[in-house]
């Protein structure tokens, strides 16, 4: 939807944190080497699988701030953070209520309200530092990163599942558009939980192996954790330029996508529409990729019937795990770096190649001026999501 | 047994940015205002009262105890949960009265706490009963379960979202479908609802009951010269102003509004039972019923744990 070309608007910064680090300097050297951020679980329940847990070192919540510290709100707190110069620009630009906060999550507070459950079933009481309010709630990532970023505009948080942090590019575009906002922080943040992993065990979708994206042996997905936020801008100088988002529904399964990737070709297809370009003008994909047989396919299907087989596509969850909520925006941040750098990474796991997967994916860093970089994110329900950068 | 649990609103502490009363801000006195639109399709769902026809009224059936997701098919409405169903109801009623089309209209689902009794249900499977994770119920703990259900049911291949701000709720809804009506000139279902909040995680004055509101919004306006921003609104009253119902022609423009953070929250809410006063859908609950009653003015879309967000309406 919202076909009709838009005006890019400039992305002024950027910042992530994943099993590959909290840096930009030690994300792009894991991508560069192909080194993995996944290992082996080790959680509150015996599940055999990797995980991409974070383990770059979180900041304390400021005093006033304690009562909503979880782990999900100390790993925005970093990203906030490390935006802090953009961020200190936008706010001598724009009035700070004029600055929305908009951001996707699908797991918000439950890692801290699982472990708080398991005291009350275990003792009888939640533990007395529970505060459901503070701490489970989608509106308490909001009150941190608000707080912390000094801005006072909109604040919502999108929860559609693995496309919920991708979601808010689009909402961000709409309200600058319409004159509502001058400036969005977006994005989003997701924590591992044992909830989501089990869950995701109890679907036989878990590899007990590092995932394989588009490879022939593939199993299932990896999980892990982390988050992304960027802000967009109305106008000023930047790197790279948000030119569309395209957002579709399957309407096939609840979880399962349409074996033909239906809904996915229609989200790349309203981004390439909304950026005013043509298909052959992409430099690469970053896909969706989440290493199960199913949604491979129909991604790859998909893709080779807008882009044919030329396009470089690869899968970063080789990498990262899948960190649901979090992964459309992490990848996000993933285009903007081959926008930035001039190179994408191996799509780790992907040899051998499925022989079912006839699209490009590449096992070795790739070197080339990107241009246009689109990033796929496809959820439960049958969400798609396709966000397309390019070079000023 | 939840008595250790502490609750609050973002609002009560010390750390939050300062309110947004005081001067500053731009033309009639808001921070932020949405682009102008039209609503076409109102639904409502409360235990007791199907529809907001219903509630404006007064009338109240008993025998109303459960919503019962119609609007889905078969399969899928055994899928879903209760919010889920009163979603599908409600989007039903208002899409019904907008004369909207179910397979193409774009479609934002808001819920405060998004599927929290199935969430509930499997941290008891995790913890108490330690029986293994149900796949069923994991894939319908999703905060957007419903979107999906609501979409997969009308064959909707179009844009449909799924998201939460706690008590701005309502508001972030309705803004997020203001900036898709702008962007592409179509209508945009609007569909809240929040469950009874869960008893094993709140304190009792913090529980509220089921409550589930839609609207249809519309590009459009009134008639020529009862366009909103045509003469300054800083005095504008509470939608208090109580007239006949209105019957407006389906998939008419029942009224024009605006969406306005920034202006002094003082703004007068309709009393309800604090079971439903404390459910963080109640402003959109006042908002149906503010514009199906014929009320003009400003309506609160929180009621006191929100930023400040308030509909300003005006209607035939």
């Amino acid at each position: 939807m919202t076909a009709a070309a838009v005006r890019p608007l400039p992305i002024t910064g950027h910042a992530s944190v994943h099993a590959l680090g909290g840096t930009r300097a030690e994300i792009l050297a894991a991508l560069a080497a192909g080194r993995t951020g996944l290992a082996p679980h080790d959680g509150l329940f015996p599940v055999q699988t990797v995980t991409g847990a974070v383990r770059t070192e979180l900041p304390q919540l400021p005093a006033p701030l304690a009562p909503w510290s979880t782990r999900v709100s100390r790993m925005a707190a970093l990203l906030v953070q490390q935006l802090d110069a953009p961020l200190a620009r936008a706010r001598a630009r724009w009035r700070s209520e004029r600055i929305a906060v908009l951001l996707g999550t699908s797991t918000a507070g439950a890692e801290t309200t699982e472990r708080a459950y398991r005291t009350y079933v275990e003792r009888g009481a939640l533990p007395a530092e529970f505060d459901f309010r503070r701490q489970h709630t989608y509106g308490a990532v909001l009150h941190v990163v608000s707080s912390l970023a000094g801005v006072r505009g909109p604040a919502w948080m999108v929860s559609t599942a693995c496309t919920s942090s991708a979601k808010p590019f689009a909402s961000a575009q709409r309200l600058i558009a319409a004159g509502v906002i001058d400036a969005a922080i977006v994005g989003g943040i997701d924590t591992l939980c044992s909830m989501t992993l089990l869950g995701f065990q109890s679907l036989g979708a878990l590899d007990r192996n590092a995932c394989r994206p588009f490879g022939a042996g593939r199993a299932g997905i990896n999980l892990g954790e982390g988050g992304a936020l960027a802000l967009l801008e109305r106008d000023g100088e930047a790197p790279v330029l948000l030119a569309g988002v395209g957002e579709s529904s399957d309407a096939y399964h609840i979880s399962a996508p349409h074996p033909e990737g239906r809904g996915a070709l229609d989200a790349m297809a309203a981004a390439l529409a909304q950026a005013g370009c043509r298909a052959q003008d992409v430099d690469h994909i970053n896909a969706h990729g989440t290493g199960t047989r199913l949604n491979d396919v129909a991604e790859a299907v998909a893709i080779g019937a807008l882009f044919g087989g030329d396009v470089p596509v690869v899968s970063t969850k080789g990498f990262t795990g899948h960190t649901l909520g979090a992964a459309g925006a992490i990848e996000v941040a993933f285009a903007a770096h081959a926008i930035e750098e001039g190179w994408i990474p191996a799509s780790l796991g992907a040899a051998p190649l499925d022989p079912q997967v006839t699209i490009r994916v590449p096992t070795a860093v790739t070197r080339a001026p990107f241009r246009r970089v689109l990033s796929n994110s496809f959820a439960f329900g049958g969400n798609n999501v396709s966000v397309l950068l390019r070079a000023p | 047994m939840s008595g250790t649990a502490r609750t609050a609103g973002h609002g009560e502490d010390p750390a939050r940015a300062p309110g947004t009363g005081g001067g500053g801000r731009g033309a009639r006195g808001a921070s932020v205002a949405s682009p102008l639109i039209a609503v076409t399709g109102l639904g409502l769902w409360i235990a007791g009262c199907p529809s907001a026809a219903a509630w404006v009224a007064g009338t109240r059936d008993p025998e109303v105890i459960r919503p019962r997701g119609l609007a889905l098919d078969r399969v899928n409405r055994r899928r879903a949960s209760l919010v889920g169903r009163a979603l599908a109801d409600v989007a039903a009623q208002a899409m019904e009265a907008a004369r909207a089309d179910p397979a193409t209209i774009a479609t934002v689902i808001g819920s405060s706490l998004g599927e929290a009794a199935t969430m509930i249900g499997l941290l008891e499977q995790m913890w108490r009963t330690r029986t293994p994770m149900s796949p069923a119920a994991f894939t319908m703990s999703v905060h957007n379960a419903a979107s999906g259900l609501i979409s997969i049911s009308n064959g909707n291949r179009g844009f449909t979202t799924s998201l939460a701000a706690d008590d701005d709720t309502p508001a972030a809804a309705l803004l997020e479908a203001a900036g898709l009506v702008a962007a592409t000139g179509r209508p945009v279902l609007v569909a809240c609802a929040d469950e009874a909040a869960p008893v094993d995680l709140v304190p009792d004055d913090q529980r509220f009951d089921l409550l589930a509101a839609a609207v249809v919004l519309a590009p459009g306006a009134l008639d020529a010269g009862e366009v909103l921003g045509a003469s300054d609104t800083r005095g504008a009253r509470a939608a208090t102003d109580v007239r006949e119902p209105v019957a407006a022609a389906a998939g008419a423009c029942r009224a024009q509004l605006r969406l306005l953070l920034g202006r002094e929250p003082d703004v007068a809410v309709a009393d309800l039972p604090p079971a439903l006063a404390r459910n963080p859908q109640a402003g959109l609950l006042d908002l149906v019923a503010a514009v199906l009653r014929g009320a003009s003015g400003l309506v609160r879309l929180d009621r006191g744990g929100g930023a400040g967000w308030c509909a300003e309406i005006r209607t035939r």
